[in-house]
């Protein structure tokens, strides 16, 4: 079995820094040529570090951790498993075989809550460890109704195992520029954003219609593929393809925004496991955050927002036919 | 008496809302609920349509004919958005769907006249609609339920007499629970009707 060291180290950031972001994307890996997801094929079984952070006790992250897996767990159109498998004196980050989460004291990376990395076989995509970090140089609550001034660890949790499970960054949310040139966070549409709620918020706890749709795509329930839709289209300028536009779906009747980003230079994309019924789609530019930190290639951001001329629908157990969206130069 | 009527035409069904909402992202503030941020809003409708006709009636009495029938057009969902600070208002055009309705009705005919030919009536009845959104991918099923009044106009014939040719028109008001709607809500819609009948 060949392996490789994923080198996913994705973050979730405070305030006031630029940031990688994608969709409710997906983590994959080239494989034959293609890209395939990379997933759990058994259950999640982790450790707890036994280290402290200041205040905030291991014991403490064991129950945070807890609270979040129970919380991807409950999504009833995926099946995710996490089992705990006790505390441990190995830190994060070790390449031990086993998936260990904890508090690191990294100081250097004063505006990184916490990260994700992957140990993944790269014969088939499988994740074969992951280790998650929390940057002990924070202050964290891991009071019920959140502590003004600290980070909720459970929320963070939450979202360092979006990672651990497969899921990728989500661009759904909306930012503002900071007197310092950073970002702060001004809503999101997911616990996937990549900038965290500002310091005594405890909103983040609640996982959004956008990370459902995500884990429902990588870890579908039985009867998920045929009981959701899809919608797939095509975002161009000019006739030309526009790689990394932004598309969000928004579903009139329940209020769900899923989004996800044209990947490829047809300016193709794809959201699944929508539920179905009709859509309004939405284009915008990757504009609330650094576009070339996250795609290796050049990306157009230069166009207005626009939307699909027409509600498109997600058919339920397939997807609907392909639509063009144009955009226009800002 | 008792005689068959057969009716067929055209019915323009007015516009009707079927919903606001407001795609919304979380708030970044400190509490359990933090007020939302709001990226557009949208108003959809289900917009007039013309729909093909027919009926089939049967008499009662002089005065009461029991009739049944079905309608089929093709309304357009649209939606309109507007509050989004980075796009300005516009009017998307919607989806198409096929609208099929099936209905039975009591007519009345009122005792007034004038002349032999022209007879005003009053209509009351209720049916199931049935609305397949675009590429037949997704169905949608509701009630209707209207009243109205009209006329029948005899060319031939009149309406003491067994055989006859003319034309019905009639204005109802609709109330429609169910189907597509954003809203889940009872909507009020009017219809304007013409058809040719034949009274056998």
């Amino acid at each position: 079995m060949r392996t490789a060291i994923g080198l996913l180290f994705v973050a979730l950031l405070v305030s006031g820094a630029t940031s990688p972001v994608d969709a409710y994307l997906k983590l994959g890996t080239p494989v034959d040529g293609r890209v395939v997801d990379v997933t759990w094929r058994t259950p999640i079984r982790y450790f707890v570090s036994d280290a402290d952070a200041g205040s905030v006790s291991a014991n403490d992250l064991r129950g945070a951790v807890s609270r979040a897996s129970a919380t991807w767990q409950a999504v009833p159109s995926a099946t995710v498993r996490f089992e705990y498998q006790g505390m441990t004196a190995s830190v994060p980050g070790m390449v031990d075989g086993r998936t260990t989460l904890g508090f690191l004291d990294r100081p250097e990376l004063d505006r990184v809550l916490g990260a994700t990395s992957f140990l993944i076989d790269t014969t088939d995509g499988a994740i074969v460890e992951a280790d998650v970090f929390f940057n002990s140089r924070f202050a964290w609550s891991v009071s019920a109704g959140g502590t003004p001034g600290r980070v909720d660890l459970e929320a963070v949790a939450l979202h360092e195992l979006g990672h651990l499970l497969g899921l990728s960054h989500s661009a759904l949310g909306e930012t503002g520029l900071t007197g310092t040139g950073g970002r702060r966070v001004i809503a999101s549409g997911s616990v996937m954003f990549p900038i965290a709620m500002a310091a005594g918020t405890i909103v983040d706890r609640v996982l959004q219609a956008d990370d459902r749709a995500g884990i429902s795509d990588l870890y579908p329930a039985a009867d998920q593929l045929a009981s959701t839709g899809g919608i797939t289209g095509r975002v161009t300028k000019h006739g030309q393809g526009l790689l990394g536009a932004h598309v969000v779906a928004f579903n009139p009747e329940t209020g769900a925004l899923v989004a996800n980003f044209a990947l490829n230079a047809n300016g193709e994309f794809a959201i699944a496991r929508l539920e179905p019924g009709p859509y309004i789609l939405r284009v915008e530019p990757l504009d609330d955050a650094e576009a070339d930190s996250f795609f290796s290639t050049a990306i157009d951001v230069d166009f207005r927002v626009a939307y699909a001329t027409r509600m498109v629908v997600a058919p339920k157990g397939g997807a609907s036919a392909p639509i063009e969206i144009k955009v226009l130069p800002k | 008496m008792h005689r068959l009527v057969l009716d067929g035409g055209v019915m323009w069904s007015g516009s009707y809302a079927i919903g606001d909402r407001s795609a919304q992202l979380r708030g970044n503030a400190a509490g359990a609920s933090p007020s939302p941020f709001t990226l557009f809003s949208t108003s959809s409708e289900v917009g007039p349509t013309a729909s093909a006709v027919v009926r089939v009636g049967f008499t009662l009495t002089p005065r009461l004919v029991i009739e049944g029938g079905g309608a089929f057009g093709r309304p357009r969902v649209r939606a309109a958005i507007a509050q989004d600070a980075e796009a300005g208002q516009q009017q998307l055009e919607g989806e198409q769907l096929q609208q099929y309705l099936i209905d039975a009705a009591l007519v009345w005919h009122l005792p007034m006249r004038w002349g032999t030919r022209l007879r005003p009536f009053i209509i009351g009845g209720g049916g199931y609609l049935r609305q397949l959104h675009e590429e037949r991918t997704l169905v949608e099923t509701g009630q209707l339920y209207y009243g109205g009044v009209g006329a029948r106009y005899w060319f031939h014939g009149g309406s003491g007499t067994t055989r006859g040719v003319g034309m019905r028109g009639e204005v109802r008001a609709n109330l429609r629970r169910e189907g597509i709607d954003f809203e889940d809500k009872t909507r009020v819609f009017p219809t304007v009707a013409v058809h040719l009948f034949f009274s056998l």
